[in-house]
């Protein structure tokens, strides 16, 4: 006898990279697990592997927040005043495997918060998105250690360093997708729920960082936007974009703003909530 | 979703009420598809009433486009809502179509 065939879509959650925006993630993750909504896979990009881990792990929201807090410490930043005026002054060689930040503290606090956890022990699959720095493409890692998944998807350019995976030298995955809806699609997503980011802009620039960072974020604001219009069209999968409005700039580490961000995560979402589950509803 | 047109100095004004999403967007688009093949091709799509349009209502404007831009027409978008604004701006959407912010004005363009 053959087994029945399910007919229920096939739901993914994607979160973006955004850096400390991600955490609206949290409220997201509350929202659809309070309407009962149950996804079947994740998908996660730079600051959202931390929090597409943590989904796909069947962390508490609780849990998540602790992880924002334990993850964006005071020291996480070591290192880069020094390197910044040394970059400058010639006393540091930048090269393939440089950062700016010191990694210590970061490597230590993602140690702290995910272990060993390896792709195998969660409870849903996961695929984390990072960027091949020598060849420019999209890298998804789903197997092994998701602590050293997290670390190459958030190696946010010239900031932290890259990190090594199986011999590949991998940076931020917003440097390639930074909403990796296409992943879902990959898989077979009839529904994908993607919570996305754009990148602030400054309102001005009097340092060649300040120029670089505004350059970083005007290229991943248009990569997310033309790969998102594309995957919309080229593809027959329903995607429902949840796209936090923040009332303020959120910098990459304005920890403090993270209980704001939550809710506007979770208001984001809530107007999603009747278009999502009527859909549910009329495909169930 | 209720669909209902009228004319306008040789413009039809598509209205459609409700979400367009994967459940309704076949209704969209065949609505649409007899217009064009009747030989309506300037067309503006009334959105006020639309509330939220998915990935599948963005395919069926696209197509819309595509159909009314292929006999020399247009579909051009009206007193579109914030968050249906939000989706369309997302996606690219502001850059290929004309929007206009009431149904007058869309009418008018085409003249």
């Amino acid at each position: 006898m053959r087994p029945a065939v399910s007919t229920r879509p096939r739901v993914t959650l994607v979160i973006g990279s955004g850096g400390v925006k991600c955490a609206a993630a949290i409220g997201l993750w509350s929202v659809l697990t309070e309407a009962g909504i149950a996804v079947d896979s994740v998908v996660g990009c730079s600051g959202g592997s931390l929090y597409g881990a943590a989904v796909a792990g069947g962390w508490s929201a609780e849990k998540m927040r602790s992880l924002s807090e334990s993850l964006w410490t005071d020291d996480v930043m070591q290192g880069y005043r020094e390197n910044l005026k040394a970059s400058r002054d010639g006393s540091l060689r930048f090269n393939d495997r440089s950062g700016l930040v010191d990694d210590t503290v970061l490597n230590q606090n993602l140690e702290r918060i995910y272990g060993d956890l390896q792709f195998a022990d969660l409870d849903l699959p996961l695929k984390l998105v990072a960027t091949d720095l020598y060849r420019g493409d999209k890298v998804i890692l789903s197997q092994g250690s998701v602590r050293q998944a997290i670390r190459a998807s958030i190696a946010i350019p010239i900031i932290f360093p890259p990190w090594e995976i199986d011999g590949r030298l991998l940076t931020d995955g917003g440097a390639s997708d930074p909403l990796p809806v296409d992943v879902a699609i990959q898989d077979g997503a009839d529904i994908i729920i993607a919570m996305g980011f754009t990148l602030s802009y400054r309102t001005r620039m009097r340092s060649i960082t300040a120029v670089q960072e505004q350059l970083t974020s005007i290229y991943t604001n248009n990569i997310l936007n033309a790969t998102y219009a594309f995957h919309n069209l080229a593809h027959h999968a329903e995607i429902f974009p949840v796209i936090p409005e923040l009332d303020e700039q959120v910098s990459m580490f304005d920890v403090d703003k993270i209980p704001a961000v939550i809710e506007k995560g979770a208001a984001a979402t809530r107007e999603q909530l009747p278009h999502i589950t009527r859909l549910l509803q009329s495909a169930g | 979703m209720q669909i209902s047109n009228r004319d306008a100095n040789g413009v039809v004004v598509v209205l459609p009420v409700g979400s367009i999403d994967a459940t309704t967007a076949a209704e969209f688009s065949s609505h649409i598809d007899n217009l064009v093949s009747s030989g309506s091709t300037r067309l503006v799509a009334d959105l006020a009433g639309v509330d939220y349009t998915s990935s599948a209502g963005l395919r069926v404007l696209l197509g819309a486009a595509k159909a009314t831009r292929a006999q020399a027409g247009d579909i051009r978008l009206a007193a579109v809502r914030a968050d249906v604004l939000k989706v369309l701006t997302l996606s690219g959407f502001t850059s290929i179509l004309q929007l206009f912010d009431d149904v007058d004005a869309a009418i008018a363009s085409f003249a």
